[in-house]
């Protein structure tokens, strides 16, 4: 009792509405600061020095010659930086449609089903989450290439008579790559959403005579929306900035944004202009923020 | 709080369950800070030495030797490429390490690196390293060429080998070896297209297109010296190459990988990825030093100068290029050793593959050297990439 009388006098002294903010978002705020906010800002400055050629140290003199360094082409769209760029943010989209367009169905069926199947199902999809991001990527070179498994099948088959360039190194196998490593975030997203439907919505809608599209497009879609938009952020912002996929499936021959970072923060000890391009991917997934939060709630993301 | 039950068994309360885990994570981290804050030496009173270096380094019975003979602990640190150990070290993880072992071109690159001007490696302690009057003649000139600076050398060489290409006998005949081959989409009748792979590394491959296109000469001076217009040439050049090629490997295990499979006849390696190879029963490799030049490179040690037990840190590098762990170590990365006594320790085919290599083999070999306008290589390098 005196314990308990002690515990509570210790509470009120503590207590106040302040410290209660504290402590709950503390945690979380220090954290952000920390590993997200210290280092971002740090970028942020570096990416205005430069780095000296003689000692391969931080010049502590604000300029724009990190960013200048990656436009320097004539004219300024033939620039490497610029063609980095554009086919990072195309392999994203579709790498984001294609999670998309895969995802929804699965997610669909294991929304309206239960049972021991839909748990073996789910396990079968998050079991390469369980490998290394770098083997999952390794295990696709056994499958592309020029005797890779596609091209070899194909031949043995007789069904052409060499190596489908489609099924060599490049940009398909970096986009399949990507694909597979980051369906399970859309599927999971979308799962999530659609379990949350009342499935009679669409019932009611069949027996008042819309067809499966309009089904889809006029109330699975709107109602699931903010799944899709989450989603499609979970896939987009890591596969905007990967390297490691497609260095390993485009064979080296394909430059995305991440690749010409690494580049010049490894092969030319640049650290001002690697933080400089970097900033782009920054700039382009706050973009995407904006364009998200005008579509959806962020209250709706959420609750997903 | 712990407690019997009714049945005579003892339980352990939440809360006591979590003060013994907080003790447990105070103690633990205290240890991990104190071993910090007090020149990480570890429990048996052994100073450790920390090591970032290539895998092979970590060889457990190298190790153990070396823990042994020294007395210190070793940790090593794994590391992919020079360039990632250049970087780690430049920004500020010199203080971090005692000991790095990039290729010998970065050696000059640590040397010319300053934090608040001083230096960032040690010279060489050739009282302690005594080996090193023991090593190919060839080496020492190398390192007195590249990383002497007044009078003092600032790091100490541990293997060698040399960058040509590799194809496949079965399909490509013997030749006239030249890097030719690399550039050609048909070559002695083969059809190349899709089946040549360069090197991932603006330095090594834009180096085989530069001797490819005759630029020896910006070769032999301390730097490689390629003018704006050669690095114009050869970036047109590989511009051109890229649609014949497979594409760019960088890690050697892709490399064997790819071409045991079949995905591609030949690519720019160096000989240690082949001697792995022959190693693995792949007898069809076969290794070419090409008329314009090789690459050669020797893996060099330096230590840093915010290390507290240097001593020992040249003891562990001189314990390197001893006999039994050079041996041990030409063994593990199939390359030779700079110590002609690792001879004695291998056996006669380990000694034809890669322990009996007379450094004489290097002379017409071009030594890898730091590059003068890096930026501008690099620059090519991201075109050549985005072509």
């Amino acid at each position: 009792m005196t314990k308990e009388r002690s515990r509570t006098k210790l509470w009120r002294l503590l207590y106040t509405p302040r410290r209660n903010r504290w402590l709950t978002a503390g945690p979380a705020a220090v954290w952000l600061g920390l590993l997200l906010l210290a280092p971002l800002t740090y970028m942020v400055v570096v990416s205005f020095l430069t780095v000296s050629e003689e000692t391969y140290q931080l010049v502590w003199s604000p300029t724009l010659a990190g960013y200048s360094s990656l436009f320097s082409a004539d004219p300024i769209w033939t620039a490497p930086f610029v063609d980095a760029l554009l086919i990072s943010v195309f392999v994203a989209v579709v790498t984001t449609l294609l999670c998309l367009v895969t995802a929804f169905p699965v997610a669909y069926l294991l929304a309206r089903r239960e049972g021991l199947w839909v748990r073996v199902i789910f396990f079968l999809v998050l079991l390469p989450f369980f490998t290394m991001y770098l083997v999952r990527a390794y295990s696709w070179m056994l499958v592309f290439g020029k005797s890779g498994v596609l091209n070899t099948t194909l031949e043995a088959l007789g069904l052409v008579d060499g190596p489908v360039g489609l099924f060599t190194f490049g940009l398909p196998a970096i986009i399949v790559g990507l694909t597979h490593a980051y369906f399970p975030y859309m599927l999971l997203s979308l799962y999530a959403s659609l379990d949350g439907i009342d499935m009679d919505l669409v019932a009611v809608a069949r027996d008042l005579g819309a067809t499966r599209v309009a089904v889809v497009r006029d109330v699975l879609v709107p109602l699931t929306l903010p799944g899709m938009v989450s989603g499609g952020l979970f896939v987009f912002v890591p596969t905007l900035g990967a390297f490691v996929t497609p260095d390993i499936l485009g064979a080296g021959k394909i430059q995305m944004i991440g690749n010409f970072i690494e580049g010049r923060i490894l092969g030319a000890a640049d650290l001002a202009a690697g933080s400089a391009a970097a900033m782009f991917i920054v700039v382009a997934i706050v973009l995407v923020f904006v364009v998200v939060i005008q579509v959806v709630d962020p209250e709706e993301l959420g609750a997903v | 709080m712990a407690g019997a039950t009714s049945d005579g068994t003892r339980t352990t309360s939440r809360r006591r369950l979590l003060e013994i885990g907080g003790a447990t994570g105070a103690i633990a981290l205290s240890g991990c800070l104190a071993s910090d804050l007090f020149g990480g030496t570890s429990s048996g009173g052994d100073p450790t030495i920390h090591v970032l270096t290539w895998e092979e380094y970590a060889n457990d019975d190298i190790k153990r030797r070396i823990e042994e003979t020294v007395g210190v602990t070793l940790e090593i640190t794994k590391s992919t490429s020079s360039a990632k150990m250049f970087n780690q070290w430049n920004q500020g993880e010199y203080k971090q390490y005692d000991i790095a072992i990039p290729n010998n071109n970065y050696v000059p690159k640590m040397l010319a690196a300053t934090k608040d001007g001083n230096p960032m490696i040690a010279p060489v302690d050739r009282d302690v390293v005594s080996n090193l009057d023991g090593i190919y003649e060839t080496f020492t000139g190398f390192a007195e060429n590249q990383f002497t600076k007044d009078g003092s050398m600032y790091g100490v060489p541990i293997r060698f080998g040399w960058y040509g290409y590799s194809y496949d006998s079965r399909t490509v005949p013997d030749h006239e070896e030249s890097y030719e081959i690399l550039f050609s989409p048909t070559f002695e009748g083969v059809d190349l297209s899709n089946q040549i792979v360069m090197y991932d590394n603006h330095f090594k491959a834009m180096s085989a297109a530069a001797l490819y296109l005759g630029f020896r000469d910006a070769f032999s001076g301390p730097k490689v010296t390629l003018s704006a217009s050669q690095i114009e040439d050869v970036k047109t050049t590989m511009i051109e190459q890229k649609p014949t090629l497979q594409g760019y490997i960088a890690e050697d295990p892709r490399y064997i990988k790819q071409f045991k499979q079949g995905n591609f006849l030949v690519g720019q390696s160096g000989r240690n990825e082949i001697v792995e190879l022959w190693d693995q029963g792949a007898d069809w490799a076969t290794m070419a030093t090409p008329k314009e030049g090789a690459l050669a490179w020797f893996e060099s040690a330096v230590v840093s100068e915010a290390s507290d037990s240097k001593t020992k840190a040249w003891e562990v590098i001189n314990e390197y290029i001893g006999a039994k762990n050079g041996a041990t170590l030409a063994k593990t990365g199939f390359s030779p050793s700079v110590n002609p006594e690792t001879k004695s320790e291998l056996s006669s085919e380990e000694n034809d593959r890669f322990g009996a290599i007379d450094p004489s083999r290097l002379e017409g070999m071009v030594p890898f050297k730091t590059v003068e306008n890096e930026g501008a290589w690099q620059t090519a390098w991201e075109a050549i990439k985005a072509a």
